[in-house]
């Protein structure tokens, strides 16, 4: 199951999942959690306005097709240096 | 509270502009693969902001800031679990999908279960979901109508359709995506813009935490450390974790949005569109939780109506709006968000949001037609039932499907059977649940079989409406647990666990049953995954 999905799906879905899970158990076990001050405003509009609403999924999502890209591009590399090295059939002659 | 010439204009021009985009593209809509996936050469920027404007609906744009005024802060965290959610489709479904490079949705069923019938079968919970939210998508057009025109809600519902089924009409895929595109732009731009109007009149993030918190106390109580929770719903962790799943994986397997990996140019596209899908969504987003937090005091210490006699709070100021012009059924709630910025006494702001929440209804219509109109027309009047009409005249088909669809979904809009949100989790669980397993693990999974496909998309469709219903008609509320001793109710948001029972059924009839062909599992599994 889930043969040949790419490392960065697991490692940006681990991100993704202990960030959120994280601060909701935060929130479930120190009392006022969310209001607590943080860079001068409440936290939770830092760990969950900001990071886990938006700039968290931006950054998964880039890493996520960047990634892919340079994958794709190493394999083509590889392919190609396979063409150039196999044997062509004209006699050096 | 009368008709304001800037509001008014303010949605003229966005008519125009979407007409417009109609118009100048009608040439490209005339043959079937222009038609259904617009050629497959939309750019990942275009298709990006188009994915976010068809998957997010009045739902969205209504219901989430009106979820945020019932049940407070931890409501928060269901907006981050619906972002968080698509960066995962880049890979688990967008690529492979689009590698695969199907017309329809169904068509992946069909292929890789190797039989017709799953398009029928598969068609069920997607019919179900389809309608539900066109309905929504009529009753958030009909809502922003109200907003601008000042007229009752059973006229909003009948123009709303109108508006609806002429865009659609004249469209199709190329037209849809263009000005869905557009459209996704003109809704994050409300959304912000909104978002800013409500931090500045506070005097920053602080200055509205204290007016909230002077308003209701509670609101950002969570459970378990707090002596009375933000709403009953959220005294547990199941509500506020089932929140957070009920919206979450819908990126990667909805109709509406997967359709959207088919009309990129290619693989890389269909990855970078959803980048961009998050950015514009994310931003929207953002402003749609403030407008939600700020939703109860912005209407309670600044709406016009609040001076009117009798209205002491919120709630009167939108039992007002429903006596005042006839909104039927829940849907006066859904309401809060517009009342919250009426309240800002902006007509310029009030203008972009009209044309932004037109915008998202609008998009989300025309998305779910599409889908609709496919699967009725080629997918099972054509492919299973053998009819050539919907392949030798598509824009045909799909009109007379759309007339359908839209008139159908009318009847019921005049009087919504829940709030949007309600209507729209409703039909995300369902098609979750039983398409989803088959489509994921159809993909990632060689050991997925045809029987299982079929069990678990009719079970799994019968257990999740039947619940939802009987939580409804036991219990009073979609929201609790459909077998809770009515003593002691357990919160388990929209019967959310159905998608994790889904998977697990899937995997359990799949291994006991017989697995599909080596030549199809090649075909539709192994080869469309990245290579390697």
């Amino acid at each position: 199951m889930f043969k040949g999905m790419p490392k960065i799906f697991w490692a940006g879905t681990a991100l993704m999942y202990g960030w959120i899970f994280f601060f909701m158990i935060l929130e479930m076990t120190i009392p006022g959690f969310p209001l607590k001050k943080f860079m001068g405003v409440p936290a939770c509009y830092i760990y969950n306005w900001i990071i886990g609403l938006w700039l968290m999924n931006i950054m998964i999502s880039f890493l996520y097709y960047t990634f892919e890209e340079k994958r794709e591009e190493q394999i083509a590399a590889r392919k190609n240096r396979k063409t150039q090295d196999a044997p062509t059939g004209v006699s050096g002659k | 509270m009368g008709v304001n010439p800037i509001v008014i204009l303010g949605a003229v021009l966005y008519f125009a502009v979407i007409f417009y985009i109609g118009w100048y593209s009608r040439k490209a809509s005339m043959d079937s693969s222009d038609f259904y996936v617009a050629g497959r050469k939309v750019g990942p920027i275009v298709n990006g902001s188009a994915l976010a404007a068809t998957y997010f609906s009045p739902a969205s744009f209504l219901g989430l800031p009106a979820f945020i005024f019932i049940l407070g802060y931890p409501f928060w965290w269901a907006l981050v679990g619906i972002i968080g959610g698509m960066p995962i489709a880049t890979l688990l479904t967008a690529a492979p999908l689009r590698k695969y490079a199907p017309t329809s949705f169904t068509d992946y069923y069909a292929d890789r279960y190797d039989t017709k019938w799953l398009r029928l079968v598969a068609g069920i919970p997607t019919l179900i979901g389809g309608l539900a939210y066109v309905i929504l998508s009529i009753v958030g057009t009909a809502l922003f109508l109200l907003a601008i025109l000042q007229i009752p809600f059973n006229l909003s519902v009948i123009l709303a359709s109108i508006v609806v089924f002429a865009y659609i009409y004249f469209g199709g895929m190329v037209a849809t995506t263009i000005s869905t595109a557009f459209q996704g732009f003109a809704m994050t731009v409300a959304s912000v813009l909104a978002a800013g109007y409500v931090i500045f009149n506070f005097g920053g993030l602080n200055g509205l935490t204290d007016a909230v918190l002077a308003n209701s106390g509670n609101f950002f109580n969570l459970p378990y450390v707090s002596e009375t929770a933000s709403h009953p719903l959220m005294a547990t962790w199941t509500g506020v974790v089932g929140f957070f799943f009920v919206w979450h994986f819908g990126f990667s397997a909805m109709p509406y949005t997967v359709v959207r990996f088919f009309t990129t140019q290619d693989i890389k596209a269909a990855r970078r569109s959803v980048f961009w899908a998050v950015t514009i969504g994310g931003a929207m987003y953002g402003g749609l939780v403030i407008i939600g937090t700020g939703a109860r005091v912005l209407i309670e210490t600044l709406h016009p109506l609040m001076q009117t006699e009798g209205i002491t709070n919120a709630m009167g100021v939108l039992q007002h709006m429903k006596t005042a012009y006839g909104v039927a059924g829940a849907s006066v709630t859904d309401y809060s968000m517009i009342a919250a910025v009426e309240g800002l006494k902006s007509p310029f702001l009030l203008s972009v949001l009209a044309a932004g929440g037109l915008a998202i209804a609008m998009a989300t219509a025309s998305g779910w037609t599409m889908v609709l109109n496919v699967l009725l027309g080629r997918d099972l009047l054509g492919k299973v039932f053998g009819s050539s009409w919907p392949e030798d005249k598509p824009v045909q088909a799909t009109r007379v499907m759309t007339i359908l669809i839209v008139f159908v979904c009318m009847l019921f809009a005049f009087k919504p059977p829940a709030l949007v949100l309600d209507i729209s989790g409703a039909a995300f669980i369902v098609i979750l649940c039983s398409v989803g397993p088959p489509l994921i693990l159809g993909i990632w999974w060689t050991r997925a079989t045809t029987t299982a496909a079929i069990t678990n998309i009719l079970v799994m469709t019968t257990l999740s409406c039947g619940s939802w219903m009987y939580a409804k008609y036991k219990l009073g509320s979609y929201h609790w647990f459909f077998l809770s001793d009515p003593a002691n109710k357990i919160s388990t948001p929209h019967q959310f666990y159905w998608v994790f029972v889904g998977f697990i059924f899937f995997i359990v009839v799949s291994l006991m049953t017989k697995p599909c062909k080596d030549d199809v599992i090649q075909k539709y599994s192994l080869d469309i995954r990245p290579e390697e």
